[in-house]
């Protein structure tokens, strides 16, 4: 089964992503005391052989956050950062970019940006979503983006990816964030709103 | 003369001198490299996932089992030979170690196409797998000389093993 979606559930599903976002966007800006903005989210239906070079250079090195989603829509949420950006939030934070407490630093913004979106979601759809523990990575970006999408491989050749960019205001620092749902998960959010 | 590119579910193959078979940035997928050496054929497949079970619409490449008899039948169609084939595996990381089963496919990945490459008895000289890096694959058809980066490091040769080149190099010195 191959995951097809009309315009007007892709518009549904950006704005779900942008509510999502807009949520996650306030958490991050109050973490950090930093206004920050929204760039305008996408909802795109790609083969699988394609995902990865719509994200970025397959070979240019990137942090990840990752968190699983279980529940009624099983999905990853993925935060991508360059290593620089990642520096530059840590030090916003009253770090050393070198400090040992870097890496958890990191994954707990993660988890609080992550799951303020997934709350926001949950809360437009009705959707029980639980989010696992998050997880930090630096290493290059399509082996991140790729092990997340194989999840997904097994039961489709396309993949739905909702993306969208917190870009922090004066700093030229910015993290996308990408949600991909579990095949048939998308459906799940489209029949909540009444788009199915 | 270009690279020729093995992107998740795909594969390729060649053997034109000056071509490199590439693959960027494998995570848990492999990358499975078929040489006949003598003949300069080489193939490359991306390969994600172990098996089909019971998705029989789907891209086959995708997994080990339907895509190391497809690589193997292109590789036999550039001319190679089947009982000469040697095979080097690449990839199969566990990216988000602790993250959760269902992101341990790396080491089932590299298990399946082993298990495949059993069957088309075909034996694996070189590998490069597991662990918990991202690796780029590059292969020279002409040489069958297959070199590995990770995320941050320098190309390296995987195979041939690097002290048998250089006495080789050695030799043809002598």
């Amino acid at each position: 089964m191959s995951a097809s979606y009309n315009e007007l559930q892709l518009d549904a599903l950006r704005e779900l992503a942008n509510i999502g976002a807009g949520t996650a966007s306030t958490a991050l800006s109050e973490m950090l005391g930093r206004t920050i903005d929204l760039a305008v989210p996408d909802a795109r239906v790609l083969p699988m052989a394609e995902a990865v070079d719509q994200v970025g250079p397959p070979e240019q090195e990137i942090t990840g956050i990752m968190l699983g989603v279980e529940g009624e829509m099983p999905a990853a949420v993925l935060m991508l950062l360059t290593p620089d950006n990642a520096e530059k939030i840590c030090v916003m934070l009253g770090l050393a970019p070198e400090s040992e407490l870097a890496p958890s630093a990191l994954a707990e913004i993660g988890n609080v940006v992550g799951t303020s979106y997934l709350n926001a979601l949950a809360g437009m759809t009705g959707l029980a979503l639980d989010p696992t523990p998050p997880a930090t990575v630096t290493d290059f970006l399509g082996a991140i983006v790729e092990t997340v999408l194989t999840v997904r491989a097994a039961s489709s050749d396309h993949t739905l990816l909702l993306d969208s960019s917190l870009v922090i205001e004066g700093e030229d620092c910015s993290i996308v964030f990408l949600l991909v749902p579990d095949h048939g998960g998308a459906g799940e959010l489209l029949e909540r709103v009444g788009l199915a | 003369m270009s690279d020729l590119m093995a992107r998740m579910g795909e594969l390729c193959a060649s053997r034109t001198r000056g071509d490199s078979l590439v693959a960027l940035g494998l995570g848990s997928c492999i990358g499975l490299v078929l040489l006949d050496r003598r003949k300069g054929v080489a193939g490359l497949a991306h390969i994600v996932l172990p098996a089909a079970e019971g998705h029989a619409e789907l891209n086959p490449l995708k997994f080990a089992d339907t895509a190391v008899p497809e690589l193997v039948a292109r590789v036999l169609a550039l001319g190679a030979r089947k009982p000469m084939l040697e095979a080097v595996i690449v990839g199969g990381a566990s990216m988000f170690a602790g993250a959760g089963s269902t992101l341990e496919v790396g080491a089932r990945n590299a298990a399946a196409v082993k298990a495949a490459l059993a069957l088309q008895r075909i034996r694996v000289h070189a590998e490069d797998t597991g662990g918990a890096k991202g690796r780029t694959v590059r292969v020279d058809p002409a040489t069958g000389v297959v070199t590995v980066r990770k995320a941050g490091g320098k190309n390296e040769q995987l195979y041939p093993p690097m002290s048998q080149t250089s006495t080789r190099v050695l030799q043809e010195v002598a």
